[in-house]
């Protein structure tokens, strides 16, 4: 049985759909950060003792080591920061923006990005409320958007929230590590 | 000869007329794949097949902040899509069994065209010569220096011509030829 299952999740490595775009990144940013007129990339480039934290806390390195959070000002005023996290699954990756709040609260969450194969499940758990069950959660949280829809939607929608669940968990923690010191 | 296009069948007119269509189908479609994911410029098949190996940065003794103004086109610029090693090893193993059925469906149809014999037999070699360049490009980008991105560009372009020279070939001797019965 065991074999079976390998097989099974190396069968479905080996059939991975083209990505498709679900909303681009200029409209992610819009929404996100609503009113900012300037923005700004800030790129935390990650030590290895810092890397390794990061991985240990959510299981999750960075591509090139590198945390990118983009700020939105109104003026003089912060409007927030939002980060670009991918998401590896066995049907390929899922792209979450998640945008933060002035307080450091979660604003939104946004797939921006799947596969031609995942895209129904992504629109389903959307129509179904997956992103209002991130709103306000702040780092220390834990997303909880599977196991809120898990019973009221199909299974691969409720799978598609667990796989948005990590890379809101991954947003979380590198905010809440990273963010105050990008700040300092 | 027994095998000549211009004097077989029309069924089989047809038939060889139906494959042209569906493979020349194909490569419009594989055509705008390569579009969207890696680009007909050398510097992007570069990027796509040798990218991620060529950078390996060092991680900094202490995490270091750098902060850069952003524009929505900064935002809106496509991201450069990669291709790693086991990603390449599942498009060899996927595409090249499929090209070489393309290719012998093609030398079939060159072996009835009437042609001089050497120029069959280049065909042929094109056919099947092509897509070789074309994933030998890919790994040797990979591997030793993007500068062998052309061998794939080059591998790519000699498919699609190999494939015109073909069907052009095999259409106007079955149905435009005075020679056809």
């Amino acid at each position: 049985m065991h074999l079976l299952m390998r097989a099974a999740a190396i069968a479905a490595l080996f059939h991975i759909t083209p990505a498709v775009v679900l909303v681009k990144r200029p409209d992610a940013v819009r929404a996100l950060l609503p009113g900012a007129d300037a923005y700004y990339a800030q790129e935390v480039h990650l030590s290895a003792t810092d890397a390794h934290h990061l991985h240990e806390t959510v299981d999750w390195s960075p591509d090139d080591g590198v945390l990118a959070f983009y700020t939105g000002n109104a003026g003089s005023t912060a409007v927030g920061a939002l980060e670009f996290v991918r998401v590896d699954t066995p049907h390929g990756p899922l792209e979450v923006a998640v945008g933060f709040s002035p307080q450091g609260r979660v604003r939104g969450v946004i797939v921006t990005k799947a596969t031609v194969e995942m895209k129904p499940w992504v629109l389903e758990a959307v129509a179904s409320g997956l992103p209002d069950r991130y709103r306000d959660l702040k780092p220390g949280d834990v997303p909880a958007g599977a196991a809120a829809l898990t019973g009221r939607t199909g299974n691969l929608a409720a799978y598609i929230a667990g796989q948005v669940d990590k890379g809101v968990a991954r947003a979380l923690a590198g905010y809440g590590a990273f963010y105050k010191h990008v700040g300092a | 000869m027994l095998y000549d296009l211009r004097r077989a069948d029309v069924r089989i007119k047809w038939l060889v007329t139906c494959l042209l269509a569906t493979v020349g189908l194909s490569y419009v479609f594989g055509a705008l794949m390569v579009a969207l994911y890696a680009g007909f410029t050398p510097q992007r098949v570069a990027a796509t097949y040798a990218g991620a190996e060529m950078s390996m940065p060092m991680p900094p003794d202490t995490t270091v902040v750098v902060q850069h103004p952003m524009s929505m086109a900064d935002f809106a610029r496509p991201e450069v899509h990669t291709v790693d090693t086991d990603l390449l090893i599942q498009d060899t193993h996927v595409h090249v069994p499929m090209y070489g059925v393309i290719a012998a469906a093609l030398g079939v149809v060159v072996a009835g065209l009437s042609v001089r014999r050497g120029w069959a037999l280049g065909l042929i070699t094109l056919l099947f010569a092509a897509p070789w360049l074309d994933f030998a490009g890919m790994w040797l980008t990979k591997f030793l220096s993007p500068r062998f991105a052309i061998a794939t560009l080059v591998g790519g372009w000699a498919m699609g011509a190999g494939y015109l020279v073909v069907t052009a070939l095999a259409l106007y001797q079955m149905w435009w030829s005075h020679e056809r019965s």
